[in-house]
């Protein structure tokens, strides 16, 4: 058995070499490396391979088995075509930051111990930060900081339930792990929350759609698939069967839908999708039945392809014509009508068309729903199905390509198709996703459990058919609801954005103000107590005349005098200290003292040691 | 809008209802000819996707619409200002 090299290795040290070389070569390099990858993959021997000792423990950089396997054949399959997609792109750091990024997903993906896992999760989080700077705008320096805050916080939740999982089981294998409730579950809770943050579940999600829209054009492409997905990877590896996740996964469906229909931003309403999509994995995992399990990463795969495919033709027009708000967009069809094809056919597969991607796989999920009889889940996730085709499949089109402003000023566009080898991107991505719609074998063939399934029953299709048939009727009736008014909309992003900025408020002002007066009462006591002391006598007449003249006030007709009497003392103060006491008086009050304390002595004995 | 794309509407258009009544059809025919396995009690109605389909979008656009119109969304420089 031959232990081939590391894909992921290859993206990381492929990438080193990206800036030495020039021009054309750079390109073909570029596309290259996944085809090097995908080679080295499928030549792979399933095992565990690459272990390295560190201390007392064992990395495993190398557990091959299906499902990583799987995994890693789609994300060098999309690495290739998104690597198509950017070839174009001049600057040599967006390409080391998207293949260190395919990298250490890479990593991820064949990780067999808890401190790999870590590792590659941390580099994933801080490569796919520079896609997003590199759009080098206020908005994306601004969104990337608070994806990277939000990625940390996962990290530390990760480690801190890594090192709490060590400390319980002395082990750092990657194994599912236990699930209950109560204190001793600690560590895994702290592992999930750690995942569920990559995997964008609500309210962990904010991130998601906070920042992809504000990425470059390819960065953004490269971003749909990893992150997400190694999440929903590692999701199935650590938790399958819990029960939350299925909940959490079908509100997550519609949640996403929802807030697409309100997005005015053409590639938020995407990322909002994105989440959206997840919400079938992160249910199927929850199911966790074989076909569940099966139908999360069948959906996970085609996912992958088919947003990957919206995001170029979102990010196409974006490039041409430099907008992305659906104010400022509408009827390019007639300069861009090939991109529009294209993107369709990843519309038609997010919405699960029969013969698109889609279809074979999000059935999958929402049939294992049926089984294990969830009838609340199985119409969250049939509904979700609805609202995708609204949003992907005809809002941002209609918007895009067809519908005219009326009001306001005409902002004519002109456009033409983007860069060829942009067009050839997506038309490979395209054929993918026909080609496991038509040929869903293909995806079936690989998955790590048996496949009992026949998405193409008479029943399945004609269901489906009538329910996105029926959702353009409903859409075409209300389209006019659907035209974009320039807004943002609030998410849970705003607990840091607004209310974090409001705690920091509350302790630079009302914080500090009363530790201020705090500090003031302080010193004014302070500087009471030594006036007091310099000559305590006159203080004390002075604070008994005080007393007297306020309390005397009402009663005593002749109280200016005692006022009189006050001035002229505070005047004097401290004044000639009080009463000198010959030497003599001190001596004897000493004597006296001592005697005292030799009578104590010698009744009592010591009285303290 | 010209006459051409007006056309090529209607004929779209054609074609659609035309999908929308086949599917219904199919639905029917389905329902007798195969032998269900459905797992709730709706799946029994014939023509529940095309049903659910519809309502659903409505109740999706209006709910959000909604959801954004009082509560959601803010004008767009809320975070500059805020």
């Amino acid at each position: 058995m031959i232990e081939w090299l590391h894909p992921g290795l290859i993206f990381i040290l492929g990438a080193l070499l990206i800036p030495v070389l020039k021009g054309k070569w750079k390109q073909i390099y570029l596309l290259l490396l996944p085809i090097v990858a995908l080679i080295d993959l499928l030549y792979m021997s399933k095992g565990v391979f690459w272990r390295l000792p560190l201390l007392e423990y064992e990395l495993v950089f190398g557990r091959v088995d299906q499902l990583s396997l799987v995994f890693g054949y789609v994300f060098v399959i999309a690495s290739f075509c998104m690597t198509l997609y950017a070839l174009h792109v001049k600057e040599d750091g967006q390409h080391v930051a998207a293949f260190l990024y395919v990298g250490s997903t890479l990593g991820v993906v064949f990780a067999g111990d808890l401190f790999t896992l870590y590792l590659f999760w941390e580099v994933m989080a801080f490569s796919s930060l520079f896609l997003i700077w590199y759009r080098k705008t206020k908005a994306s320096s601004e969104a990337g900081f608070r994806y990277i805050m939000v990625h940390i916080f996962g990290g530390i939740c990760l480690l801190a339930g890594i090192i709490l999982h060590l400390q319980n089981t002395g082990s750092i294998a990657f194994d599912s792990f236990n699930w209950g409730t109560g204190w001793g579950y600690l560590s895994s809770y702290f592992i999930l929350v750690g995942f569920l943050i990559n995997a964008a579940v609500p309210p962990l999600h904010a991130w998601l759609s906070d920042a992809y829209p504000e990425a470059t054009v390819t960065g953004a492409v490269f971003l749909t698939a990893f992150t997400t997905k190694s999440a929903i990877y590692v999701l199935i590896r650590g938790f399958p069967g819990v029960e939350l996740l299925i909940w959490l996964g079908a509100i997550m469906a519609v949640y996403g839908v929802i807030y697409a229909v309100l997005a005015t931003d053409a590639r938020r309403l995407l990322a909002y999708s994105i989440i959206s999509q997840g919400g079938y994995m992160v249910a199927g995992v929850g199911i966790g039945t074989w076909m569940a399990i099966n139908g999360s990463i069948a959906h996970a795969l085609s996912c992958i392809l088919y947003m990957a495919l919206l995001f170029m033709g979102a990010g196409a027009v974006l490039e041409m014509t430099g907008r992305s708000k659906f104010t400022e967009l509408g009827g390019l069809y007639k300069y861009m009508p090939l991109t529009f094809w294209l993107y369709m056919i990843g519309a038609f597969s997010i919405s699960g068309f029969p013969l698109f991607s889609g279809f074979v796989s999000k059935t999958m999920v929402i049939g294992s729903a049926a089984i294990v009889h969830q009838p609340i889940v199985w119409l969250l996730l049939e509904g979700a199905a609805i609202g995708t085709f609204l949003v992907a499949g005809l809002k941002l089109p209609y918007l895009t390509w067809f519908a005219r402003k009326e009001k306001g000023p005409v902002v004519e566009v002109k456009a033409k198709e983007p860069p060829k080898n942009m067009l050839a991107a997506m038309g490979v991505t395209a054929f993918l996703c026909i080609f496991i719609g038509v040929y869903p074998q293909a995806l079936y063939g690989i998955l790590p459990y048996a496949v009992d399934y026949a998405p193409y029953a008479a029943g399945h299709v004609v269901a489906m058919s009538q329910l996105l048939l029926f959702t353009f009727v409903a859409f075409w009736l209300l389209r006019g609801m659907l035209h974009g008014t320039p807004t943002i909309t609030l998410d849970t992003d705003w607990f840091y954005r607004i209310a974090g900025k409001r705690f920091i408020w509350f302790c630079e002002k009302p914080l500090l103000d009363f530790a201020d007066s705090i500090d003031r009462v302080l010193k004014d006591l302070a500087n009471s107590f030594a006036w007091f002391s310099r000559n305590p006598t006159a203080a004390s007449r002075i604070m008994l005349l005080t007393i007297g003249a306020v309390v005397a006030r009402p009663f005593n007709p002749a109280y200016m005098r005692y006022e009189r009497d006050l001035e002229e003392l505070r005047g004097m103060y401290p004044g000639e200290t009080v009463h000198r006491v010959a030497i003599g008086t001190g001596v004897l009050l000493v004597l006296m003292f001592f005697t005292l304390y030799l009578i104590i002595y010698l009744t009592h004995g010591v009285l303290w040691v | 809008m010209d006459m051409g794309i007006k056309m090529e509407q209607k004929h779209l258009f054609g074609i659609l209802y035309v999908c929308l009544v086949m599917s219904i059809l199919a639905g029917v025919l389905v329902h007798l000819f195969i032998p269900s396995h459905a797992a709730f009690l709706w799946q029994e109605i014939p023509g529940f996707s095309a049903i659910y389909g519809f309502i659903g979008c409505i109740l999706i656009i209006i709910v959000s619409k909604a959801l954004g119109h009082y509560w959601l969304q803010k004008e767009e420089d809320y975070y500059e200002k805020h």
